[in-house]
């Protein structure tokens, strides 16, 4: 519906399209429907182009995070629908209880084992990545790999590497005399374990979205920083990380997001489970929600906690963006 | 099968997803009925052994094609799948299979979404059915909703090579005749694990606390008022107590139940029994592989029986052909059904009249020493009463392992372990 | 789609200059950004700690289920890779060659889409200027913090309603459009686009569409490369909505693979592993042919020489 004509642009079939006349009067009406256009054409083109994402939104993503509210605030089962409006006791009974705290505690942990080097080593690959070097479509798809490979074969892999009878990890660590280790046993241990996973699956991807924005920082700047004499370090420190701003910024929230809601790496290394662990010790607040509401069949009450989960997302998302938007900007 | 209401939708879908539609329309197709052609949809978990079943009644009844989904894994896809399609009223099968565990979850507290069979001349055939089979397969009106499929009588697999090693009896008539009693059962764990051949004589303490759970009686851990009564049901402490003495002594492996160090487990001796209900054959034989061949035996189970595992087929309400489907439900279940089934995937039948088939009682298994399998499982399946499980059943049975396994790997003391298991259980039960 | 009479330019041709030349300027300068033989050690152990699993994934295809749990494991390949093979596609239960037409026409349709509409809402939150832009921006970030979990009951009651249950359309359209994908081409715009740029189109009389087709998209590339290859793989490789949505009889190849395991109460994980080397081949040439191209904007043809 936005068919804008424009100089030089070839002539299109528009509402009441005119074609092309040489007289001056014809010409002076062109040019004011045209300065007629382009005002439409700047008031309402940024709508046109961002209405698919909130309509599709609107209908596929607002509308069950709509349900979930209603459900939410109801006695809600699988089994026996609804039961019944209970207004905020939902979150009221989510405020006493002991395993969503321990759920959330345990979020937090594996966020910040997970994140932290999780980007600073996607920073850090991106770099060398964006150097001169041989074979380095090889290496950048090396990089990606872990994202491609099957969760299945993931699974197995990683119980192959941290099983306490046959894990090659503590067959490793018994050269060196040490007991065999219950990975998945301890609270730190099984943090460890699932953060590692979600280092190696997830690093490369950030890597691949620094390396893209790294080609438009121009060599100019690098070229003249050399010639001032600026080590690589500093340039990486001065050039490198204040121009890709825009890209931390993203990075560090998508990932924060992600992280705040894992749930399939401790799921793999439960093996199925979404317990996380004999007595909870690696249960997310994502698993919780799937625990009360697919297993225990609380729908009402798996749904507030969903939405606390969400307002805590997004209240830290808005803290990280604060701290990440504290990097200086180059120009 | 759903084609009712969704023609004005498609109106609303085309404004809405306009753009989607130009590039996918080629994706349309359906499973209307027309012309009196009916497709029937089957939902099956792990395997059934239905394929010949499938073939024998589409030839005999040619305008109906079976499609069977099947979904490999119980408790991670199927259970969650089911119910989130019988909660959002689309989606299931003509015909469901409904695992034991859940039995009561789907036939007691949401039986509103499944056909009376009764009203399709499920009545006439009672005696196709071990008794007890049949009453599980009832709602709480008393309607039939679920006809049986099979059963999972119960035996003790034990691994031939490892008892040798310990000096133990190998002959399955000789090892059966050593453990008549769970108390039998851990004592030959002692001279077993005295024996240091390496390996223990359970894998966790689990499979054996179902086992003892499910030949306690009536009911486990609820009372037939659907109450949670595990914390003073003698049969769960009593299990609880054996599970803990085994635990105690050092006869566990603790490799957490199907876990992928468990599989392992099995594939290089490191455990020498196993609880086996009919089901379990096939996966030993498949795990343990080729190199397993003739290690394994099969003896019978300490204490008396008890059932673990088995199914039924039920109708939904979704169905648009409940008539049809629950034609196709009792060909499936019949005594004559039940035996193809057996024939196909060793699922040991719930009819007794298939159970005394020369082809289930006669039959040997080549990879277990050609342990005679039939007769060791029919023999006690015809003596089973009904267990009343409960609606929270699969929820509180696995707050129940996490605790076994707890105090096992010795993250909780056994007291400890107990109270976790009795408040989580509360909290699965939804009290 | 009207602008085809002008194709887009190859290349993001920026006013004044161009990056080419300057890149062209850097390559002869200084080895300054050269790496180092600990560079190349550091790349080698990544890619080795990342290729493990898939390698594994084939050393377990190329044998039998067992070597999934043997101990000590197995890390060279077998023989009965071709054999497996034959397994899969003779297998009839999983719908395994239905399952990858499936996935692929969602994955393509899907990475064109999140990719068209992701750059166009990204670019219109970035750099136009219009009332309500930042509620917008922030907006679509909050839509990535929703739990998507108990999203799936009334989304599948939604598909129930379009009658798009069992259908391949119910994977493809609820996720045509993605606040990941926004929000990261709003910020490779800001830092990639400088205003000037734009300003300068507009003086020419461009439109908004034409300064989106012709001067936003070509610069755009190399985040549109990764979106689209991201997505393609996210898509590839999603399995708990198809599994809630879709039948084993219309599947996913991921759907399909999980159907592999299937042996009475066991996995089979030689067939499902030759499945899952199978599905993986498809990313692994997009990868190369994507991965190309994306290389070329980086690298600036500066390894030729």
């Amino acid at each position: 519906m936005t068919l804008l004509r424009r100089g030089g642009a070839p002539p299109r079939d528009t509402e009441g399209a005119t074609p092309p006349d040489p007289s001056n009067d014809d010409r002076k009406r062109r040019e004011q429907r045209q300065i007629l256009l382009t005002r439409l054409d700047l008031r309402t083109s940024p709508y046109l182009f961002i209405a698919p994402f909130f309509l599709l939104f609107a209908v596929f993503g607002l509308f069950p995070l709509l349900y979930t509210v209603w459900v939410s605030l109801h006695d809600w089962t699988l089994l026996g629908g609804n039961q019944g409006f209970v207004g905020i006791d939902n979150y009221v009974r989510l405020a006493q209880d002991a395993k969503f705290w321990n759920a959330l505690y345990n979020t937090f942990g594996m966020f910040v084992l997970g994140v932290v080097p999780q980007l600073l080593l996607a920073m850090f690959l991106a770099d060398t990545l964006s150097r001169r070097i041989r074979a380095v479509n090889f290496f950048r798809m090396g990089l990606l790999l872990p994202y491609l490979t099957s969760v299945a074969a993931v699974a197995i892999v990683f119980s192959q590497l941290f099983g306490t009878e046959f894990g090659l990890v503590n067959y490793a660590l018994g050269f060196f005399g040490i007991d065999p280790v219950n990975w998945k046993g301890g609270t730190f241990s099984s943090w460890a374990v699932i953060a590692v996973m979600v280092d190696w699956r997830w690093t490369g991807y950030n890597a691949l979205i620094y390396l893209a924005a790294m080609t438009a920082i121009s060599k100019d700047l690098y070229e003249a920083a050399s010639i001032d004499g600026a080590s690589r370090m500093r340039q990486f420190w001065q050039i490198t990380v204040p121009m890709l701003r825009p890209t931390i910024i993203f990075t560090v929230i998508v990932s924060t997001i992600g992280q705040m809601q894992l749930f399939t790496e401790p799921v793999i290394f439960d093996g199925g489970s979404v317990a996380g662990g004999t007595q909870g010790q690696f249960q997310t607040v994502m698993m919780l929600i799937f625990e009360e509401g697919f297993r225990f069949n609380n729908y009402g009450y798996g749904s507030a906690i969903a939405w606390t989960l969400f307002v805590l997302i997004v209240l830290i998302g808005a803290l990280n963006a604060l701290l990440s938007s504290r990097i200086k900007g180059a120009q | 099968m759903r084609a009712s209401n969704r023609r004005h939708w498609k109106v609303a879908a085309a404004a809405v997803g306009a753009v989607a539609l130009l590039t996918a329309t080629a994706c349309g197709g359906g499973d209307t009925a027309e012309d009196g052609e009916i497709t029937l949809t089957i939902d099956t978990f792990g395997v059934f052994g239905y394929d010949a079943l499938f073939e024998q009644y589409m030839e005999e009844n040619p305008n109906i094609t079976i499609e069977e989904n099947n979904l490999s894994d119980l408790n991670a896809d199927y259970v969650p799948a089911l119910q989130q399609n019988i909660a959002a009223g689309d989606g299931a099968g003509d015909i469901v299979a409904i695992e034991e565990g859940i039995v009561q979850q789907f036939y007691l507290s949401q039986s509103d979404n499944f056909v009376d069979l009764g009203e399709y001349g499920a009545a006439d055939i009672e005696g196709n059915y071990l008794p007890w089979k049949w009453e599980l397969g009832k709602d709480a009106e008393g309607r039939v909703v679920g006809l049986g499929t099979d059963i999972g009588g119960m035996s003790m697999c034990y691994n031939k090579s490892l008892f040798e090693d310990a000096g133990l009896p190998t002959d399955r008539e000789e090892v059966g005749a050593r453990w008549e009693t769970w108390e039998d059962f851990i004592a030959l764990g002692e001279e077993f694990q005295k024996a240091e051949t390496g390996a223990s004589f359970v894998s966790t303490v689990t499979p054996y606390f179902n086992a003892m759970n499910a030949q306690g009686g009536t009911h486990t851990f609820f009372d037939t008022e659907n109450n949670l009564v595990a914390e003073s049901n003698p049969v769960i402490t009593d299990s609880w107590d054996l599970a803990e003495q085994m635990a105690d002594k050092g006869l566990s492996a603790n490799l957490p139940m199907w876990s992928d160090e468990w599989n392992a487990g099995i594939q290089n001796n490191v455990f020498a029994t196993l609880p086996c209900p009919a089901w379990m054959l096939g996966h030993i034989e498949s795990t343990a592989g080729e190199s397993g061949r003739d290690r394994w035996d099969v003896a019978s189970v300490p204490g008396n029986g008890g059932n673990w595992g088995g199914s039924w087929l039920s109708v939904t309400t979704q169905s648009e052909h409940p008539e049809e489907a629950a034609d196709l439900a009792m060909f499936l279940s019949s005594p004559e059904g039940q035996t193809s089934a057996w024939n196909e995937a060793n699922t040991l039948p719930s009819s007794p009249q298939a159970l005394e088939d020369p082809a289930v009682t006669e039959f040997t298994r080549d990879y277990f020493n050609q342990a005679p399998v039939g007769a060791i499982y029919s023999e006690t399946a015809q003596q089973l009463e009904p267990v009343y499980y409960g609606v929270h059943n699969a929820q509180v049975s696995e707050e129940f392992r996490k605790a076994l396994e707890a105090m096992e790997q010795g993250q909780a003391s056994p007291s400890e372990a107990w109270d976790q298991a009795i408040s989580n259980s509360e909290r699965a039960a939804g009290q | 789609m009207t602008t085809t009479l002008n194709p887009p330019p190859t290349r993001p041709t920026p006013a004044g200059g161009g990056g080419r030349n300057r890149a062209r300027r850097a390559k002869g300068s200084s080895g300054m950004r050269e790496a180092t033989p600990l560079t190349y050690i550091g790349l080698t152990i990544t890619v080795l700690l990342s290729v493990f699993p898939l390698w594994w994934m084939f050393v377990v295809a190329s044998r039998d289920s067992a070597a999934a749990s043997a101990r000590p494991p197995q890390f060279l390949p077998g023989g009965n890779f071709p054999a497996n093979l034959e397994r899969l596609f003779a297998n009839t239960t999983a719908n395994f060659t239905l399952g990858l037409t499936n996935s692929a026409i969602s994955a393509t349709v899907l990475a064109v889409s999140v990719v068209l509409f992701s750059s166009m809402a990204g670019f219109a939150l970035a750099k136009l200027r219009f009332k309500g832009r930042n509620v917008a921006a922030v907006g679509v970030v909050v839509t990535m913090a929703v739990p998507v979990q108990m999203g799936i009951i009334p989304l599948l009651m939604l598909m129930g309603w379009f009658g798009w249950r069992g259908e391949i359309i119910s994977i493809i359209v609820p996720f045509m459009v993605s606040g990941f994908g926004v929000f990261m081409m709003r910020q490779y715009c800001i830092q990639a686009i400088p205003d000037e740029l734009l300003e300068a189109a507009r003086m020419d009389g461009c439109s908004t569409f034409r300064v989106y087709w012709s001067v936003v998209l070509p610069a755009l590339r190399p985040a549109m490369i990764v979106l689209g290859l991201l997505t393609f793989m996210t898509q590839w490789n999603e399995f708990t909505w198809a599994l809630a949505v879709l039948t084993p009889s219309n599947p996913t190849v991921q759907l399909a693979i999980n159907q592999l395991n299937q042996s009475a109460y066991s996995r089979d994980f030689a067939l499902m592993f030759t499945g899952s080397v199978v599905a993986t081949l498809p990313l692994l040439i997009l990868f190369f042919v994507l991965g190309r191209q994306l290389i070329g904007r980086i690298m600036e043809g500066a390894i030729k020489s």
